[in-house]
């Protein structure tokens, strides 16, 4: 019970105890008296293993109080000029800021010899959805209709390989225009020339098809020549905060584009 | 055999909770129980030369180990997932408290200390989040800290020292180092520790 006055270095309390206990234990004749006995016992090597471990740092004492303070102080404590409140414990006057912590964190790596834990860089293999292939697939079933309805089951191989090779397309038909627009930056194509086949309608469609598509990403831009004859260029990848909003602006216009065999033809 | 030893290590080693021969046999060797010591030591070496760990038994009579870094710590920016980090500050700060107080601490001791620190056992802490869990529980399951009991101490109470783990992967002249480094004093001001950091080098 009085474990911490016999814990204070100046006291003889515990060599007192002892010397009671000592005294005590020749009036002992009952095993239970003996049992509590050695359990005094223990209790006061404990206290005395105690009293020598306090001997020891205070031969090179160690403030904690301070060294605490020094940690705070590492961890960028705000400390304020308020009059401290009597429960110090539960209101401190000065602020700790969130990222303490971190600042710790950030030197006490240096001290450790830790493994890196080990992870996986890429984790497992996962299918990729991007948004543009289903918006692929809506408009591609619209034009197919009929046909792919008679196969339901094999409809979602079909649409897969259907998907990538129309990305490809779009990709292949932009790097023609491109290219062409590199030769001859001046002058923009005809956009009938570019897309007409002449020797397939059903190609002259698809071409139709892909440009669109770098109509509505803003990769390329449909305008009217002073023929009123429709042309169509490439848009440079970056053209500024001015070019990007000229592209969104362009995308904006609808336009239908009718065509038939005849006037194909 | 030994490659998937040395991933079986690397995975175990995620949780840094030590690994014990018994799971290692069980998992990976089984049939190879007698090639085991050349099998064990095999994956030692590629961990040293391939990822710059070791292994390192931190209990020859249970064969428990742990893996450590085995390359000199590099200045700059160490790559950490969630709060891995900020313990280790913590921790840092634990293994100073019961060096510096002599190697032994009585669990209200540490507490007292932390309270200092504005991080209190019983309250949710911004960071840390259950404390008392991660120093009593998290801590210790990695080997980091050890807690014994006081006997016939009523409500009982615990006492902290160093865990094998971080015996082996810091010292006491580095966390001492520490201390100096905060207190902005040369290590040799507390003379005691700095004998004893120097001696169990």
């Amino acid at each position: 019970e009085n474990r911490e006055s016999m814990l204070n270095s100046k006291s003889n309390r515990l060599t007192e105890a002892l010397e009671e206990a000592n005294r005590l234990f020749d009036g002992v004749c009952r095993a239970r008296e003996a049992a509590l006995d050695a359990q005094f016992l223990v209790i006061a090597s404990n206290i005395g293993k105690e009293k020598a471990n306090e001997l020891h740092s205070e031969m090179s004492a160690f403030d904690s109080t301070a060294f605490a303070e020094d940690l705070l102080t590492f961890m960028g404590i705000n400390r304020t000029e308020v009059e401290e409140a009597d429960d110090s414990e539960d209101v401190p006057g000065d602020f700790l800021p969130s990222h303490a912590w971190q600042k710790m964190g950030e030197e006490a790596p240096k001290y450790f010899r830790r493994a890196p834990t080990f992870h996986y860089m890429m984790g497992s293999f996962k299918s990729e959805p991007p948004v543009r292939k289903q918006r692929i697939e809506r408009q591609k079933k619209a034009s197919r209709g009929k046909a792919e309805r008679a196969m339901p089951a094999q409809l979602k191989e079909m649409e897969q390989s259907h998907q990538e090779a129309t990305e490809k397309e779009v990709e292949r038909i932009l790097r023609i225009l491109q290219t062409h627009f590199e030769n001859d930056p001046n002058t923009p194509i005809s956009f009938f020339d570019f897309v007409i086949d002449p020797n397939s309608f059903a190609r002259t469609v698809e071409n139709v098809f892909h440009v669109s598509f770098l109509a509505r990403d803003g990769l390329a831009k449909i305008k009217l020549d002073e023929d009123e004859l429709p042309i169509i260029e490439p848009v440079k990848p970056s053209e500024g905060e001015g070019g990007e909003e000229d592209s969104r602006a362009a995308a904006r216009n609808q336009v239908v584009i009718s065509l038939d065999q005849r006037e194909w033809k | 055999q030994v490659s998937e030893l040395v991933q079986f290590l690397l995975v175990k080693d995620q949780k840094k909770i030590p690994i014990k021969r018994a799971d290692m046999l069980k998992n990976i060797i089984r049939e190879y129980r007698n090639a085991y010591s050349e099998i064990v030591k095999r994956a030692d070496r590629t961990l040293q030369e391939v990822f710059g760990l070791q292994l390192v038994e931190i209990d020859t009579k249970r064969h428990i180990y742990i893996l450590i870094n085995n390359l000199p710590r590099a200045e700059g920016q160490h790559l950490c997932r969630g709060k891995e980090k900020e313990k280790m500050g913590l921790l840092l700060v634990i293994l100073s408290f019961i060096f510096m107080k002599g190697n032994s601490v009585k669990d209200s001791a540490l507490w007292e200390f932390l309270h200092l620190l504005r991080v209190y056992p019983g309250k949710q802490h911004s960071v840390f989040g259950d404390v008392r869990k991660l120093v009593t529980e998290e801590f210790v399951r990695q080997k980091y800290l050890e807690t014994t009991p006081i006997p016939l101490t009523d409500p009982p109470e615990f006492k902290f020292q160093w865990g094998p783990r971080a015996e082996k992967e810091t010292s006491k002249k580095d966390v001492l180092n520490f201390v100096a480094k905060m207190q902005g004093k040369d290590p040799a001001f507390w003379a005691s520790q700095f004998s004893e950091a120097e001696a169990s080098q």
